[in-house]
């Protein structure tokens, strides 16, 4: 049961980028901001808005 | 012991498959419970995914966690990030799953349950879930790469270019069609539309509450936007009983067309974080919470199928769609079975994340059977409607007559009985004043949902909460796609014309502009249709994602003849066969057929012999244009198959390169 409320949230975390911005903000050994979150941010959405959708 | 034990739990399983299939399938007259069609499902896909998926994984592309992958060898915290294999299974789920699985088995209930049902259960065990597999694999063991670059790669550059171009039309004709959709369920609905209209402004407020307010707090801001428009569905129902706002938020079909069309462009051209991140994020979760409430609502209630197996529309002469059992109920379910788009998805973000090469089993294969099952479950809704009422929602006026008794005359005299005093009573109880001609499937399977929902709920006195509950989920699914998509064809566009995705003002506008331009015109043509645009927009889209499931496979049978020869070549060969058969069908019926409401010609040809005007003048235009843009899809396809055969004789002759383009065997740490 606990695994799977890990899993949960796990996936919770990925689809709404939190894991994301955890590994973004480890790779640039930086804290999380305000700032830190609009440029992790724009470089996502941007690569997310270029990617096709499923119908 | 042990084993034993398990080779009579498969045997169990097989032999509950095959007894709910024959019930299902031998019941002639009787209502059928759904729950038969759920077992059938549940225990085909577990099979499936035991035994063939098994025998790919080990066999045919001999998955190896001692080789690392892409996500490991490239590792950057960026895109490529070994990911826990349920989590790459959700982030997977969330990006294939659209609309398609939804409205397609509801539009096909006009051949009953039974076809519908049968080729979502077989055609992803067998298909669809074997093309996500397999591209997955494909791309899995080349670092990533897209189907564009594989399809260049590994067929040549004519291959390569066909699929742009092919998926640039596909992605036009897709936004049209659910766009179509959202004009169908919205129009002359002023409940419906105050909901729709009021997730703007809460979008907005969710993207400056996440970028200045509370950076990063994605989840607050969901919970947050969620609330607000749970509220804005009450909102919706004070304005529809207001004889002051009623009017206001009343909009012909003409008229929502004109706002989607002008919402596509300022989407497309707004920056991402102010509109499209936050509703996306909303979208996602909305979806799978909806998804999940579907799944246990018909566990539940386990509805009673009112829909007979099989209607008297399988010989063609449907009032939703024209067009035979064969090809029409393979192009319209589409998505629920077999989709051409999860291949881009399959060779996208996923590949990146996964940590051993064996979760390409669940993430690839499993994630297209719980799409399959989606999509059994939209077929039980709809089904579970009463037929005359099913039919009535989604009969255009140019079939059934444009009067209630007409209507409902028409509709009985198939052998579908419906009054016009139930359909009134009907649409009071969800908060409507018609529901008659409100086509495109999802009026109808957000009725069927409401039922299942409102009998979970312990109300029936909350239908109508829930129908518009339903609603606003279906429409807000599909206005992300319809968003999201325009912004995707504009960086197509861009790229086809060599720019900058960042380019200039002028550029981004103008490319924004184009691609709304392009599909808001088949919209427009779509809802000028005196036959509800359904008739002819939802086939050219089923022929478009069905002629890219052929492009994935063409590849996929590349990379397999260069890995086994013929050996396993039966794995895509089969399912490409199929595709390649029905979509050719369905593609020359559509063009060439001599029935006015099946072949686009014919139905020009139909319109010229007619007093002309200018309303019949673009009429014949469009048929005129939906044959050439089918004509097109066709070529482009024959122009990949034909390149494919080439380079598969050359291959297996041995008179070209055999040589896998897979990145070299890299010892794995994580295994």
């Amino acid at each position: 049961m606990r695994k799977l409320l890990e899993v949960l949230r796990g996936i919770v975390d990925e689809l709404s980028d939190q894991r994301a911005y955890r590994c973004h903000l480890a790779a640039h050994g930086a804290a999380h901001s305000a700032e830190e979150w609009r440029k992790f941010s724009d470089e996502l959405y941007l690569a997310k808005s270029t990617r096709a959708r499923c119908c | 012991m042990l084993r034993i034990f398990t080779r009579l739990l498969w045997a169990l399983i097989a032999v509950a498959a095959a007894f709910a299939m024959a019930t299902i399938a031998r019941s002639r007259g009787e209502p059928v419970n759904s729950m038969w069609l759920v077992i059938a499902a549940v225990c085909t896909y577990l099979i499936g995914y035991r035994f063939y998926a098994g025998f790919l994984a080990a066999r045919v592309m001999a998955l190896d966690d001692q080789r690392a992958t892409p996500a490991e060898r490239l590792r950057d915290g960026h895109d490529y990030e070994p990911t826990n294999k349920w989590i790459v299974f959700g982030h997977h789920f969330a990006a294939i799953a659209g609309p398609g699985p939804l409205v397609g088995p509801t539009l096909a209930a006009q051949f009953g349950y039974l076809p519908g049902a049968l080729w979502i259960i077989v055609g992803a065990v067998l298909a669809g879930a074997v093309q996500d597999f397999v591209v997955l694999f494909c791309s899995l063991r080349r670092d990533g790469k897209s189907l564009g670059q594989m399809a260049r790669e590994e067929i040549g550059k004519t291959g390569g270019f066909a699929a742009l171009i092919t998926v640039l039309l596909i992605m036009v004709i897709l936004l049209a069609v659910v766009a179509l959709v959202i004009v169908n369920a919205l129009k002359s609905s002023p409940w419906g539309t105050f909901t729709i209209a009021a997730t703007m402004p809460i979008a907005i407020f969710m993207g400056l509450y996440l970028r200045y307010w509370r950076p990063g707090k994605v989840l607050e801001c969901s919970g947050v936007g969620f609330v607000l428009i749970m509220a804005s569905i009450f909102g919706g129902q004070a304005v529809s009983e207001s004889a002051t706002w009623a009017p206001w938020f009343t909009f012909s079909a003409i008229a929502i067309a004109g706002g989607l069309v002008v919402y596509g462009f300022l989407a497309s051209a707004l920056p991402v974080w102010l509109l499209l991140a936050p509703r996306g994020y909303l979208s996602t979760f909305v979806k799978l919470g909806v998804v999940l409430l579907l799944g246990l609502g018909v566990l539940t209630v386990h509805p009673t199928l009112q829909l007979p197996p099989l209607t008297r529309f399988i010989d063609g002469t449907g009032p939703i769609f024209a067009g035979k059992i064969f090809p029409f109920c393979f192009i319209t379910i589409a998505c629920g079975a077999i989709s051409g788009f999860h291949a881009l998805i399959s060779s996208g973000t996923t590949p990146k994340m996964l940590a051993k090469e064996t979760n390409a089993r669940a993430v690839g294969y499993g994630s297209m059977l719980l799409e399959s099952f989606v999509a059994l479950m939209a077929l039980i809704a709809a089904a579970s409607l009463q037929p005359g009422v099913f039919f009535a929602v989604n009969s255009p006026a140019g079939i059934v007559g444009s009067t209630a008794d007409a209507a409902v005359a028409k509709i009985t005299s198939w052998g579908f009985p419906v009054t016009a005093p139930e359909m009134q009573q009907l649409a009071t109880d969800v908060g409507e004043k018609t529901l008659f001609y409100r086509t495109g499937g999802a009026p109808s399977l957000a009725l069927g949902m409401a039922h299942i929902f409102s009998f979970v709920g312990g109300s029936r006195g909350l239908i109508a909460f829930w129908y518009h509950f339903a609603i606003m989920f279906e429409v807000l699914f599909i206005l992300t796609v319809l968003d999201a998509g325009t912004r995707v064809g504009r960086f197509m566009l861009q790229d086809l014309l060599a720019m900058k995705k960042t380019s200039s003002t002028p550029g981004m506008l103008a490319t924004s502009a184009v691609i709304v331009a392009a599909w808001g015109y088949f919209l427009f043509q779509g809802v000028r249709d005196p036959l509800g645009g359904i008739n002819s927009l939802w086939p050219l889209f089923g022929i478009a994602n069905q002629l890219l499931a052929t492009i994935a496979l063409c590849v996929a049978t590349t990379i397999l003849i260069k890995m086994h020869g013929v050996k396993y070549l039966w794995v895509t060969l089969v399912p490409l066969a199929w595709l390649v058969v029905v979509t050719f069908t369905a593609g020359w019926q559509k063009i060439f057929s001599p029935l006015p409401d099946l072949g686009f010609l014919a139905q020009a040809d139909k319109l010229a012999a007619d007093p002309q005007t200018s309303a019949t003048a673009t009429l014949i235009f469009n048929a005129r244009l939906d044959a050439a843009v089918c004509g097109v899809f066709l070529i482009l396809v024959t122009v990949i198959l034909i390149d494919s055969i080439r380079v598969w004789t050359g291959i297996l002759s041995g008179t070209r390169d055999a040589r896998l383009t897979e990145t070299p065997f890299i010892q794995s740490e994580l295994a």
